[in-house]
């Protein structure tokens, strides 16, 4: 057979094209559940580690039920706010139906367009509320998200995860990999009096009398600039929430 | 095992090493040999793709048209490329985010491209199959010798663990690319002196 005809060509590279688009479409659709959970697990394991309830390095060992059931055992309420901090819906928090809102980069352009349904997840530690938020923005290369623990009246953070799709490792990537990235973010609090730069994270340290700003990490300038928006993004978008939550403890 | 495959399967690990003999696939041994975990599961990817696409491509060979055979290759490479990743996703999803996007980028490797070309297509499926192996299994050895010196030098761990005292100085400069290249040229001078048949006179 000629298989340099025109013909022979045409319909070759359509046959293997149909044929490897289908396998993948096959391959896709069933891994899609599997996928689907481990990518469940992983949003809960980013949040419990930031409430401090375990370290991602131990969650990593454990299966995504006992992922699952450790949330669900932990967890006191999740619910949905509007932009003026009221509630506006319910998550699910048994084990078996766990509803997450954590399609974050459509929330990030629903709060850009000023009608945003944000999450907050609330769990219960030591008899005390902790409050998890999540927060995302752009990277250097990629979107980067995290989760920042708030205490019970949300004056202070009591623990924070931040993880990215590619941000370069051993420099940007440090976002996630260093430990004592996240760690400084304990007892820093939220400047309510400047919703527009509530948070700073400072190239070459941050000023010690100052409690929203931590230190940025060397070498990754653009990340940390990323990170640093997205914060401030963010909670300009919670600060209602926040600040009731404040006003309210201090009221009563 | 006859004398044949024997060779197609050891020539590629050091005496026709795709990295510091035929020169492929440096530009991802300088991305992803910044930390030893990420390198071992690359190298193991890459073996999977290789020796895959030589395999479906050796399969095809008498049929695919000369004029388009690069686009068919690349059409084989690319489904196993993301076949790999979707299959990491599911089952090795903390090790799949790590690696993030060099998995991806296996289909630019030139390593697979180049044993499809030179080998696969006018050999029988079995020692294309064991080629494409062979030829992965020789990248990921120089991979996981550069990411070892760079972890080692540029983090003080190996595999996460710290083995140096924490008085050490982690060495900046070998996390970057330029420094692997230099490593990397270390090592093609060391197989160079002992292999003194790759000098040219």
């Amino acid at each position: 057979m000629n298989t340099n005809s025109n013909v022979y060509t045409v319909i070759y590279t359509t046959i293997i094209v149909v044929v490897a688009a289908a396998i993948l479409a096959i391959a896709a659709m069933a891994l899609k559940p599997m996928q689907n959970a481990n990518i469940k697990a992983e949003t809960i394991s980013q949040m419990l580690t930031a409430a401090g309830f375990s370290s991602k390095e131990d969650l990593a060992k454990l299966g995504n039920d006992q992922i699952l059931a450790m949330y669900s055992q932990n967890v006191k309420t999740a619910f949905l706010i509007d932009k003026e901090g009221n509630q506006i819906g319910e998550l699910k928090t048994e084990v078996n139906d766990i509803e997450l809102q954590d399609n974050l980069k459509q929330e990030n352009k629903n709060i850009a367009a000023g009608d945003p349904k944000l999450p907050v997840y609330v769990f219960e530690k030591d008899g005390a509320e902790i409050n998890v938020i999540p927060v995302y923005g752009a990277g250097l290369w990629g979107p980067i998200w995290g989760y920042i623990a708030f205490n019970a009246d949300c004056s202070q953070i009591v623990g924070a995860y931040f993880d990215h799709e590619s941000e370069t490792p051993g420099l940007g990537a440090k976002i996630k990999d260093e430990p004592w990235f996240r760690e400084q973010f304990k007892g820093e609090r939220v400047n309510f009096s400047k919703p527009d730069d509530s948070f700073d994270i400072v190239k070459g340290g941050a000023p010690k009398d100052d409690a929203s700003a931590v230190d940025a990490i060397t070498g990754a300038t653009m990340t940390c600039n990323g990170l640093d928006a997205a914060l401030d993004t963010w909670f300009k978008a919670y600060m209602p929430f926040l600040e009731k939550k404040a006003n309210y403890k201090q009221e009563g | 095992m006859n004398e044949e495959l024997k060779k197609t399967l050891l020539n590629p690990i050091f005496k026709g090493n795709p990295i510091t003999v035929l020169v492929l696939g440096i530009c991802s041994s300088l991305a992803v040999t910044v930390q030893l975990k990420g390198a071992c599961v690359m190298a193991l990817s890459v073996i999977i793709v290789t020796g895959l696409s030589s395999l479906v491509v050796s399969l095809l060979r008498n049929s695919i048209p000369n004029r388009v055979r690069i686009i068919v290759q690349l059409v084989v490479v690319a489904m196993m490329v993301i076949l790999v990743d979707q299959v990491l996703k599911a089952y090795a999803y903390a090790i799949d985010k790590q690696l993030s996007v060099y998995i991806g980028l296996i289909i630019t490797n030139c390593i697979v491209m180049g044993r499809i070309e030179a080998f696969a297509l006018g050999n029988k499926p079995i020692p294309s199959l064991l080629d494409g192996l062979a030829n992965g299994a020789g990248y990921g050895m120089i991979l996981i010798i550069v990411a070892f010196f760079r972890e080692l030098l540029g983090s003080g761990t190996l595999f996460g663990f710290r083995v140096l005292p924490e008085s050490y100085v982690p060495n900046n400069l070998v996390i970057l690319p330029p420094m692997a290249l230099i490593l990397l040229g270390c090592i093609v001078w060391v197989q160079r002196s002992i292999q003194k048949d790759l000098q040219e006179k």
